[in-house]
C-alpha cells in the first residue's frame, strides 16, 4: 500500500475552477498537499490521489476561482476601528459626537484613553473653537480622548489628552501642522491639523493603550474581514512597526490566514508615526515570516486630486485661496526619488509609489527611467498606486519600464470622489480619470485594490463590475458611465485581481492562479461570475475560502 | 566656483608600510617646505625635535626652514578651521599650503569628502591632489590582500614607488603595470628612502585656474590617449583577448576607462547626468576626474572631480591647457560597465552616440 505522503490532503471535485492560468484556464478537480496544489485537471488526473484519508471538498457545480489579491489596503485600522473605537457616521454633528463620547467615558477604566473616530472633516473649523473644546472637555469626563476625521489626517483631542501630549497654549506649530487655536481667546482647541496629530498619536502609542495583543486582533479581524470577500493576499501599503509585528505575530502562531505583503514608508506618513526609512527597513528581517513579506517600499509623491493636493501637468481651476495657476506639487524632486529608488534596489525592495496626480506619475516614472538605465534589468517590480491620471504619452511607459500599476481604491465609475475631482478641476479633465483599457491595451501590469479603509468595505466585487461595466454597483448615480471606453472584459479583470497583482506583489510564483506547485489558495463562488450579467457581478457572494488549502471561511 | 584664493590642500596617503612616514620626514626638512602647514598623525612618528623652533603648544610646532607641523585633532573638519583662525588672527605665521597625512589603515575617502563638502571647509580649501605611496617591496600582496589601499591607488593623482632599489626590475614593472591598471591617469615616480623632490608632492595643480601646469596637460594627454589606445598600457593580460578597453586590476575588481567626447556638451544636462550617478552608481565609483567642453562657455573648460558618490563643486579653467578641446572623462570604478555610462551620457545628457569615441577594436 503507497505511503500517505503520495496522497492529497485535500481534493476538491465537481467545480468549475477557473485557473487564472492562460495554459489551463478551466479544471474540475484539484488535489492539494502541505498547503500547495499537488495536481489540477479533470477527474482522472486527480482521483488517484484521493487516499483514505484525504478531505474532499464537493463543489456541486459552482464555479471556484483563485483567491484574490488586494494590491493596496491599511490592515490594521479596519480592526482597530471594529474592535477598539468609538465609531459615529461622519455625518455626526459635534453635539451628537459630544453625547456618543460622554456615554462612553462614562463607562471607561478611570483614565483610560477613549479613540474614535470619524468625524466629517467639514466640522474642522466649528470645532476649532473655545466653545466646541469646552462641549467636548464636558462629555470626556477627564479622560484622554482623541477623535479622528475621515481623511485620518487630522485629529480632535480632549484637554487631558493635549497634557498627556505636553501640548500647551505657547507651543509652536510643527512643520506641516498646526495646533488649533481660538481665534479670539487664543486658547487651544484640541484640533490638530496634519502633522500636529502625531503629537498626541504619539502620546497615545506611549501610553500603552493599544497592547501588541490588541494590534493582533485588530490584524486579524481585518483578513477576516478579507477572507469573506475571497481576498487571501494583500499589501500593507503603509506598515509601520506595530503593523508588521502584528502580522508577523499571527503568523508564528499560525493564525495569519493571507498572504501579507508589506510596503515600509520612506518617511513618516502624515497619518501614521513611527520609524520610518532606513530605521525601520533595518528592522524587516525580524517581522519577516512565512506568509509575511516585508518588501516594498511606500513613497508618497504627492496628495489627492480633491483636496488639489495631487500634482498635475495642468492647472486646477481657480479659485481665491490658490490662484489661477495652481498645479499641485510633488513632496520629492526627481533626484531625491531616483536616490530613495537606488538605495531600495540595493536593499532587495521595491517601490509603491503614491502618484495621484498625472505630473506625479510622469515624475515617478522618469525617476524609474533613471534607475532602469544606471541599474539595469531588475526582478523588483515599482509600483504607481491609483494609476488614475495618467497623460497620453506616459502610457506605454509603464510596460516600458515594468512598472505596475496599482488600481485603488475602488472608484472607476461615478462616486462622490468623481465629483470633488470636477470641482477641483472641470467635468472634462475630471473624467479621464482611470484609462484602464488604454494601460491594458499598452501592455502595462495591473492590480486591483480597495485602499481599505479609504473605501468603507473592501469588496473586491464592486471593484470587479465596475472595471467592466464602469457604472457605480451600488445603484448610485444609475445611468452614469464614468469613460465607458475604458472598460475591460471579465476575463482580464479577473487576472487584474489575481495572477497580474500577484506579479505585481513580488508573488507571482507562489499565488495568484491554480496551478501545480501554487499556495492552495482558492474561493467558492454562489453564482457563475462569467455566466451572469455584468451589472450582477458585484452581487458574487463568497461561499468558502481557502488559504493554504485549510478553510479559513465559510458563508453563514 | 574661482578657486584663487583657496588654500591648496595635498592629502599624502598610503598603506602601513609605504614609505610615507619616510617621504614625510623628508619633505620637512626641505627648504620648499616653507608656509607649508603639515598636518601629521603623531608628532611621535616623524623626528621633529632637533628642527623645532618653537613649540608654543603640544599640538603645533614651527620648523626652522618655515613649515608649521600640526598634529590632527579627532577631527580634520576642526583642525582646518583652527588653523585658518589663527592664520587671520596672526597667531601663528601666514601659509600658503596644506599637506594632509592620513593614518596607513585608513580608507582616504573620507578625508577627501570632508575636502570637498564641509561647508566651512570648501570656502577657504581646495584639494590640490592625491598622492599615495606603495611600496615596491609588498604592494603588490598589500592590493591583493586589502581594498583601502586598492582605494588609496584608485584616487591618487601621483603614485610615489618607494623601496625600489629593493627589488628587481621585472618586480617592479610588474607592480607598476599593475598600478596603471588600476588607474591610468595618476603620475607615477619612483622613490628611494624617501627622498623626493617636494615639486613632485605638492602642486598638482588640477584645481589651479591657469591650468598651465605640465601635470594638467600631461594627466589630460594621458586620458585621452587611454579612450583610444587600447594598448597602451604594459599590464599583463593573462591570457588570448588583450584588446578590450577595460583595464582589469588583477586581484581586484577595479576598473577604469576613458571617454572622449567630440562635441561641446550642455552644461545643465550633463550636471544632471552627474547628480544621476552620484546618487546610483556613486558607491562604485572610485574616482572620476573630468574636463569638460561645456556648450555654454567654449573657451572655459570645467573640471570636475569626484570621490565617490561626492563631487566637487565644478571649476571652470580661465583657458583650455592645450590645443585639444574635446571633452575627456575618465572612470576608476568597482564593475559599472562602460556602456552604461556612455548609454546615460546619450539618454541624460544628451551627448550624440556618434560623438563618443571609442578604442579601436
Amino acid at each position: 500500500m503507497p505511503m500517505d505522503k503520495s496522497f492529497a490532503d485535500t481534493v476538491f471535485r465537481n467545480g468549475r475552477i477557473y485557473t487564472s492560468n492562460r495554459k489551463q484556464p478551466w479544471a474540475t478537480w484539484a488535489a492539494v498537499r502541505a498547503g500547495r496544489f499537488i495536481a489540477v485537471g479533470e477527474e482522472r488526473d486527480v482521483a488517484p490521489l484521493v487516499g483514505e484519508r484525504t478531505a474532499t471538498v464537493d463543489l456541486g457545480g459552482r464555479m471556484a476561482m483563485p483567491g484574490i489579491v488586494d494590491i493596496h489596503n491599511h490592515i490594521m485600522m479596519g480592526g482597530q476601528a471594529d474592535l477598539y473605537e468609538l465609531r459615529f457616521a461622519s455625518s455626526a454633528s459635534v453635539a451628537k459626537i459630544a453625547e456618543t463620547l460622554h456615554k462612553a467615558a462614562s463607562a471607561a477604566a478611570p483614565g483610560a484613553w477613549i479613540v474614535g473616530g470619524q468625524f466629517g472633516n467639514n466640522l474642522l473649523g466649528e470645532m476649532n473653537t473655545a466653545e466646541s473644546c469646552a462641549l467636548l472637555d464636558a462629555a470626556c469626563l477627564g479622560h484622554p480622548v482623541v477623535l479622528r476625521d475621515d481623511s485620518y489626517h487630522n485629529r480632535w483631542a480632549s484637554s487631558a489628552a493635549l497634557r498627556l501630549a505636553g501640548v500647551q497654549a505657547d507651543t509652536p506649530n510643527p512643520t506641516d501642522g498646526e495646533i488649533g487655536r481660538d481665534l479670539k481667546t487664543g486658547t487651544l482647541t484640541g484640533i490638530m491639523i496634519e502633522a500636529a496629530s502625531g503629537l498626541v498619536e504619539r502620546a497615545l502609542a506611549a501610553s500603552g493603550h493599544y497592547t501588541a495583543e490588541m494590534d493582533r486582533a485588530a490584524v486579524a479581524r481585518s483578513i477576516s474581514v478579507l477572507n469573506t470577500y475571497g481576498v487571501t493576499a494583500f499589501i500593507d501599503a503603509a506598515s509601520m512597526q506595530p503593523i508588521m509585528a502584528a502580522l508577523k505575530g499571527l503568523d508564528d502562531r499560525g493564525e495569519l490566514t493571507a498572504w501579507a505583503v508589506c510596503a515600509m514608508p520612506v518617511v513618516e506618513p502624515g497619518f501614521m508615526f513611527g520609524k520610518a526609512g532606513e530605521e525601520l527597513f533595518a528592522l524587516r528581517e525580524e517581522y519577516r515570516g512565512a506568509h509575511v513579506k516585508p518588501d516594498y517600499v511606500k513613497v508618497f509623491l504627492d496628495g489627492v486630486p480633491g483636496a488639489k493636493t495631487a500634482a498635475f501637468h495642468e492647472p486646477y481651476l481657480a479659485d481665491p485661496v490658490r490662484g489661477c495657476c495652481f498645479r499641485g506639487a510633488t513632496m520629492l524632486t526627481v533626484p531625491d526619488l531616483i536616490r530613495w529608488l537606488g538605495r531600495c534596489e540595493k536593499l532587495g525592495l521595491a517601490a509603491k509609489i503614491h502618484c495621484a496626480g498625472d505630473a506625479a506619475v510622469t515624475q515617478a516614472l522618469d525617476a524609474i527611467d533613471v534607475v532602469r538605465s544606471f541599474n539595469g534589468p531588475t526582478h523588483l517590480v515599482h509600483q504607481i498606486a491609483h494609476a488614475s491620471y495618467i497623460t497620453p504619452d506616459d502610457i506605454p511607459r509603464f510596460a516600458a519600464l515594468g512598472v505596475a500599476a496599482d488600481l485603488s481604491p475602488i472608484i472607476w465609475y461615478p462616486t462622490v470622489f468623481l465629483e470633488a475631482h470636477k470641482a477641483a478641476m472641470g467635468d472634462e479633465r475630471a473624467q479621464r480619470f482611470w484609462p484602464n483599457r488604454d494601460l491594458k491595451n499598452a501592455g502595462a501590469l495591473m492590480a486591483g485594490g480597495s485602499d481599505w479603509p479609504v473605501i468603507p468595505i473592501p469588496d473586491p466585487w464592486q471593484g470587479i463590475e465596475g472595471m467592466v461595466t464602469r457604472q457605480n454597483p451600488t445603484g448610485d448615480f444609475p445611468g452614469k458611465s464614468l469613460w465607458a471606453e475604458q472598460a475591460l472584459d471579465l476575463a482580464t479583470v479577473i487576472d487584474i485581481y489575481t495572477i497580474d497583482a500577484a506579479r505585481a506583489a513580488g508573488l507571482g510564483q507562489t499565488i495568484g492562479s491554480i496551478e501545480t506547485g501554487k499556495s492552495a489558495d482558492l474561493i467558492v463562488l454562489d453564482q457563475m461570475i462569467f455566466d451572469v450579467a455584468p451589472d450582477r457581478l458585484a452581487d458574487t457572494r463568497v461561499e468558502m475560502t481557502f488559504f493554504e488549502g485549510r478553510k479559513v471561511y465559510e458563508r453563514a | 566656483m574661482d578657486a584663487v584664493d583657496h588654500i591648496p590642500v595635498t592629502v599624502l596617503t598610503g598603506f602601513l608600510g609605504s614609505g610615507k612616514t619616510t617621504v614625510l620626514n623628508h619633505l620637512l626638512r626641505q627648504p620648499e617646505m616653507g608656509g607649508v602647514v603639515a598636518i601629521i598623525n603623531e608628532f611621535g612618528e616623524v623626528a621633529l625635535d632637533h628642527l623645532l623652533v618653537e613649540s608654543s603648544e603640544d599640538r603645533l610646532a614651527l620648523l626652522d626652514n618655515g613649515c608649521i607641523c600640526c598634529s590632527v585633532r579627532e577631527d580634520l573638519i576642526e583642525t582646518l578651521d583652527d588653523l585658518a583662525a589663527r592664520r587671520a588672527a596672526g597667531t601663528i605665521p601666514p601659509f600658503h599650503r596644506v599637506l594632509v597625512e592620513t593614518t596607513g589603515l585608513a580608507d582616504p575617502v573620507p578625508v577627501l569628502h570632508t575636502l570637498m563638502t564641509a561647508p566651512d571647509i570648501v570656502g577657504r580649501y581646495r584639494i590640490d591632489g592625491v598622492v599615495a605611496t606603495v611600496d615596491a617591496v609588498n604592494g603588490a600582496h598589500t592590493l591583493h590582500a586589502h581594498a583601502e589601499a586598492v582605494r588609496q591607488v584608485a584616487v591618487a593623482d601621483r603614485l610615489l614607488v618607494t623601496k625600489t632599489d629593493l627589488v628587481s626590475g621585472d618586480t617592479l614593472a610588474r607592480l607598476e603595470a599593475r598600478l596603471v591598471a588600476i588607474n591610468p591617469v595618476a603620475a607615477l615616480s619612483q622613490v628611494s628612502n624617501g627622498i623626493v623632490d617636494p615639486a613632485r608632492v605638492l602642486d598638482a595643480g588640477l584645481f589651479d585656474p591657469a591650468a598651465r601646469s605640465a601635470d594638467v596637460v600631461r594627466w589630460f594627454e594621458t586620458a585621452a590617449r587611454a579612450a583610444v589606445e587600447p594598448h597602451h598600457h604594459a599590464h599583463d593580460c593573462e591570457g588570448t583577448r588583450c584588446d578590450h578597453p577595460v583595464h582589469h586590476a588583477h586581484d581586484s575588481d577595479v576598473q577604469s576607462f576613458s571617454l572622449v567626447i567630440d562635441e561641446p556638451i550642455h552644461g545643465e544636462a550633463f550636471s544632471r547626468w552627474l547628480d544621476y550617478v552620484a546618487a546610483l552608481k556613486g558607491e562604485d565609483l572610485l574616482r572620476f576626474k573630468a574636463i569638460v567642453n561645456v556648450a555654454e562657455q567654449p573657451d572655459a573648460p570645467l573640471v570636475v572631480h569626484g570621490v565617490q558618490h561626492v563631487f566637487h563643486p565644478p571649476i571652470s579653467l580661465a583657458g583650455w591647457p592645450s590645443e585639444d578641446r574635446r571633452s575627456r572623462l575618465v572612470f576608476i570604478v568597482r564593475g559599472i560597465p562602460r556602456e552604461i555610462i556612455e548609454t546615460t551620457l546619450c539618454k541624460f545628457a544628451a551627448v550624440s552616440r556618434t560623438a563618443i569615441q571609442r578604442p579601436a577594436a
